[in-house]
């Protein structure tokens, strides 16, 4: 059978096109349906019922500010790790392993291990005690206690997924051609010189993609938070799921998801926009 | 074709040939020949999940058949799903339904509407006892709606090092059988002198989002300080008892707003007294028999509140094989099937001989601290209200209620008076009436 080269494109994509009208579009139709109808007309009545409850804007709230935390912590982490893991030094696979391994961990089974490490009668607590540092246990969790709770999460956030933006930013950083540097150091440019004229201009699609990919996932944070702290600090999707499995309020739940997806499209707009990737032979 | 592949080809023939005339493989039948087989359909809204469904059909289900030859189609189903199926036969005169398994709640909704039959008519069950207050509550107007199956509370557990530090006036032995001087006042200078005397604060409580710590407020502690749970939300008394709360709070584990169940931190000796569901809390029991003893809730100035959860099986009008359906319900009270229902899945038995038949343990610590809840002279019992999908909502409430007034500190006089119309709104709204 014969296809015409105009059609070829088309038809190529319409796998792909298929699969994301089937998963992606349809249960988006239907969110949007089940967030502004009511009784089968066009209806604001359950996003004024959202909107009212400041739950959710405190989920608004501590779910960009875990973000706002965590993010930068982790790609100045994620630099300093790569940067040092670049170079060649005795075990340095078996550090690259370790540092990797929390990737394989799931946010749920990381909620638990810092639970049980950051408890009353947990290890940290227990080390400190022993040798003398404190008296008395220190409180992690609890609601009066939300401002150690929102350490807690970000501790666990930081050691689960600082690996992934680690992975991405060691991958540029090993395509960066040596020749750059070396022609930087017969002029004489020294450490920071080099850092912040070649490595990190040339870094940045690496750190873009770290960012985007971090940044909308940091928007559907749940199972650490739902972990370690509950409901004392509610997130989107935390109130979400809450909405959904235990109010059964279909419609208030699907705004909780719309306002997770707006998010992630204005953001990683934003991103796209504002760091648009600087490729050094292509720059006038 | 070859020789080889001949024999193989007849070597094939001659098994299919004697599969099919049935001299290999294949279900031997020896089932009794009665007229014709029957087989039930068995609707239910408990024993769902996977565990307990395999449970269901490999155990009890395999056993009865043996017994009876009778067939059973278990169906585990939501509640809003068996309502539908259930009127929809029912308006039909079509009935396919011959068992229906559910909690009191729904039982008593399916009977308002005239779907259930009588079953007071029905030959007597022998070798039993029914705890009384389940048959009080499963005769409705004088009609048998269903017989109570299983049944499961929440209740208190006590490590025993927690006895070392009773307040004055308060025994043990006050504690264990729930007598009048277990109250929420002497429960409150306990977990007083706990705190002073290790450091810590050692009473918990499932508050964390999935936690039950909201059947505590509105199925103990309200009908406890007013007598109602829903009724007297904003009432003086209510007021005295979340200022009590307020108060008992500081001597509650902080973490207990992240806490869903209480069988770990009860373990990991995180706290030495805990309230929880009895499912939630065996583990706890069944990992350390020992160091756990279960105990009758506090009374308040009004009783003992606590919440009874009963799952009644009833068949419904016009169902097509009673007579089976009356044996299947023989068959899933007797004491034996209900000591091997409380020992797979942790819902209490509603007939008196089983705990005569309960092995020395874990379970019997569990049962005899469900027992001596029930039996309690002063209980306020409490039926979790039937409200459908806006049982979300009813819980809500309380839990708002909570956190605004115990963990945030508001008035509880302004906070109540704001949320009790949308509450008694929910009971209206379904056509219950406000407990």
């Amino acid at each position: 059978m014969k296809v015409k080269v105009s059609h070829l494109p088309y038809l190529l994509i319409l796998p792909a096109f298929a699969y994301l009208m089937f998963f992606v579009g349809y249960p988006l139709i239907q969110a949007l349906y089940l967030a502004f109808t009511e009784n089968g007309a066009f209806s604001l009545a359950t996003v004024s019922r959202t909107i009212s409850d400041p739950r959710f804007w405190d989920a608004l709230k501590y779910t960009i500010g875990l973000a706002a935390v965590i993010v930068p912590t982790q790609v100045v982490l994620a630099l300093i790790l790569a940067l040092v893991m670049n170079r060649a030094f005795r075990g340095k696979d078996l550090a690259l392993y370790a540092l990797i391994i929390p990737l394989t961990i799931s946010d749920v089974a990381a909620g638990l291990i810092w639970y049980a490490m950051l408890s009353p009668s947990g290890f940290l607590n227990k080390l400190f005690l022993n040798i003398g540092l404190i008296d008395n246990p220190v409180y992690f969790f609890g609601y009066q206690f939300r401002h150690m709770e929102f350490l807690a999460i970000v501790l666990a956030e930081l050691w689960r997924a600082t690996a992934i933006v680690f992975v991405i930013i060691l991958a540029g950083l090993q395509m960066i051609s040596p020749e750059y540097l070396e022609v930087a150091e017969v002029f004489g440019a020294d450490y920071w010189t080099k850092l912040r004229k070649i490595v990190i201009p040339l870094l940045k699609p690496s750190i873009q993609s770290a960012l985007i990919i971090r940044t909308l996932f940091a928007m559907q944070v749940f199972g650490i938070v739902w972990i370690l702290a509950g409901r004392d600090i509610p997130i989107l999707a935390g109130e979400g799921f809450y909405q959904l499995t235990e109010i059964k309020d279909y419609g208030v739940a699907s705004i909780y998801a719309l306002t997770i997806a707006a998010l992630s499209i204005v953001l990683g707009a934003m991103y796209i926009k504002f760091m648009r990737a600087e490729y050094l032979e292509v720059k006038e | 074709m070859n020789r080889k592949a001949k024999i193989v080809g007849l070597l094939v023939f001659v098994i299919l040939g004697a599969i099919v005339s049935g001299c290999i493989g294949g279900e031997k039948t020896t089932t009794p020949t009665t007229s014709e087989a029957v087989k039930l359909i068995w609707l239910s809204t408990q024993l769902n999940p996977p565990e307990e469904r395999v449970f269901v059909q490999e155990q009890l289900l395999s056993e009865f058949k043996k017994e009876t030859g009778i067939d059973v189609d278990f169906i585990p189903i939501s509640y809003s799903d068996m309502a539908t199926r259930l009127e929809a036969e029912e308006k039909a005169g079509k009935v396919t339904i011959d068992v229906i398994g559910d909690l009191h709640g729904g039982l008593d909704y399916f009977n308002s509407q005239g779907w259930l039959m009588d079953l007071s008519g029905m030959p007597k069950l022998e070798g039993r006892t029914f705890i009384t207050t389940f048959e009080k509550y499963a005769t409705i107007g004088g009609k048998k709606v269903y017989v109570p199956w299983m049944s499961a509370t929440y209740v208190m557990v006590i490590n025993k090092k927690a006895f070392d530090y009773l307040p004055d006036g308060l025994t043990k032995e006050d504690v264990m059988k729930g007598t009048d001087k277990w109250t929420y006042d002497a429960f409150l200078a306990w977990a007083k002198k706990l705190k002073e005397a290790t450091g810590k604060p050692q009473v918990g409580f499932p508050a964390g989002p999935k936690g039950l710590f909201v059947r505590f407020l509105h199925g103990y502690i309200y009908p406890a300080y007013t007598g109602y749970q829903a009724k007297a939300f904003d009432s003086p008394e209510a007021i005295t008892m979340w200022n009590y709360l307020k108060e008992l709070w500081p001597y509650v584990n902080p973490a207990s707003t992240t806490w869903d169940a209480m069988a770990e931190p009860l373990l990991r000796g995180e706290v030495l007294i805990a309230w929880d569901h009895t499912a939630r809390i065996k583990n706890a029991i069944e990992t350390s028999p020992d160091q756990f003893v279960v105990v009758p809730v506090p009374r308040g100035p009004k009783g003992r509140g606590f919440i009874l959860v009963v799952a009644g099986l009833a068949i419904p009008k016009g169902a097509p094989h009673p007579e089976e359906a009356w044996k299947l319900i023989d068959y899933l009270t007797r004491p034996e099937t209900q000591v091997k229902v409380l020992e797979k899945v942790g819902f209490f038995p509603t007939v008196k001989e089983a705990s005569g038949v309960l092995p020395e343990g874990p379970l019997k610590i569990l049962a005899e601290g469900v027992a001596a809840q029930s039996a309690t002279p002063d209980a306020v019992v409490a039926m979790i209200p039937n409200l459908g999908a806006k049982g979300g909502e009813f819980k809500d409430i309380y839990r708002t209620a909570f956190e605004r007034i115990v963990l945030k500190g508001e008035d509880p006089v302004a906070v109540t008076k704001e949320l009790k119309p949308k509450l008694i709104a929910l009971f209206e709204e379904q056509g219950v009436e406000v407990p």
